[in-house]
């Protein structure tokens, strides 16, 4: 996969400072996180903020990527995601009748109702799986079966 | 520990979605080094996660890497890592300051600058074992040469005695 970034490639860059690092990381992979924000926001003025404050809150933090032992790649989706949530929670603006764009929810076309919800609830708003559990009056290892279910889905349809 | 159950609960994709929990984390995290099976899973699964990302690319709006520059020139720019701390972790971690961590791969990684110094050598290697050929052969023949012209005087010393 000619655009993977690994992480020699990207310390051979930070080597060389921070913007050389950034352009490349830009390059390869804004228009992948762009796509993954749409998700989370509908509006492409709004996802275009959140790009630009993911890039700039997560570049003096690159080196904390060396140390995961995720790729590149998944670690800036798990630390995007942690800003847009923290984004979302500010502007108090969960799922109020908004259409995102299907991303990974379009990996679960197959599946039921429920377990479509479980995975929106617990992947796009960042609801806890207690709360999805107090809501449903189902019980907790219920919900963690579901979205067990729905990850390995994931898995299977991502192949 | 039973891995295979252990995969069969979503803990790779969920680490890698950024679902799991910190106790979750901590486990698998603690896990990885010891069980190669997680890692070729977790890969595995972050190889498909960025082909449907590539798969799935929008260009953001024109305009977005201008507004990003300009947001980093407001921040002061991180320690960037140099050679020289490298070389100084090396030290420490010689000294025994770092927990020392067993890796089952086969492979031993080395710097890039290596191959070019490795190609260079070999070049050489195969100039030298070219020359000393040629210099060989060169040698046989002069050495024939020498030998003809002994004889040829040996035999012009007996006509004229």
């Amino acid at each position: 996969m000619e655009k993977t970034i690994t992480k020699d490639i990207l310390k051979n860059e930070l080597y060389a400072g921070q913007r050389p690092a950034v352009e490349l990381l830009y390059t390869r992979y804004s228009g992948m996180l762009f796509s993954y924000i749409l998700q989370f926001v509908p509006g492409r003025a709004e996802a275009s903020t959140l790009l630009v404050d993911i890039f700039s809150r997560l570049t003096p933090q690159l080196q904390t990527a060396f140390d995961s032992s995720l790729s590149v790649y998944c670690w800036l989706q798990v630390e995007a995601r942690k800003i847009i949530l923290e984004y979302i929670g500010k502007e108090e603006r969960r799922g109020a009748g908004r259409t995102n764009k299907a991303y990974y929810s379009s990996l679960l076309e197959d599946t039921s109702p429920e377990h479509q919800w479980v995975f929106r609830e617990l992947f796009i708003y960042g609801r806890k799986k207690e709360e999805l559990a107090a809501q449903s009056g189902k019980d907790l290892a219920y919900i963690s079966g579901i979205l067990r279910e729905c990850l390995l889905v994931i898995r299977k349809n991502l192949e | 520990m039973n891995i295979e159950l252990y995969l069969q609960s979503g803990i790779v994709e969920s680490y890698a979605l950024g679902l799991a929990t910190s106790l979750e984390v901590a486990e698998f995290e603690q896990l990885l080094p010891h069980y190669p099976e997680l890692r070729e899973v977790l890969s595995d699964f972050e190889y498909h996660l960025e082909l449907f990302a590539i798969d799935n690319e929008v260009p953001p709006p024109p305009g977005t890497k201008e507004r990003i520059e300009a947001r980093l020139r407001e921040i002061p720019a991180p320690p960037v890592i140099r050679r020289d701390q490298e070389r100084s972790y090396r030290r420490q971690k010689r000294k025994g300051e770092y927990i020392p961590v067993e890796v089952s791969t086969p492979y031993i990684r080395v710097h890039k600058h290596w191959r070019t110094f490795f190609i260079a050598v070999f070049i050489l290697s195969k100039i030298l074992l070219g020359l000393a050929i040629y210099y060989y052969l060169e040698y046989r023949h002069t050495q024939k040469h020498v030998q003809q012209l002994e004889e040829q005087l040996g035999k012009s010393g007996e006509i004229k005695n």
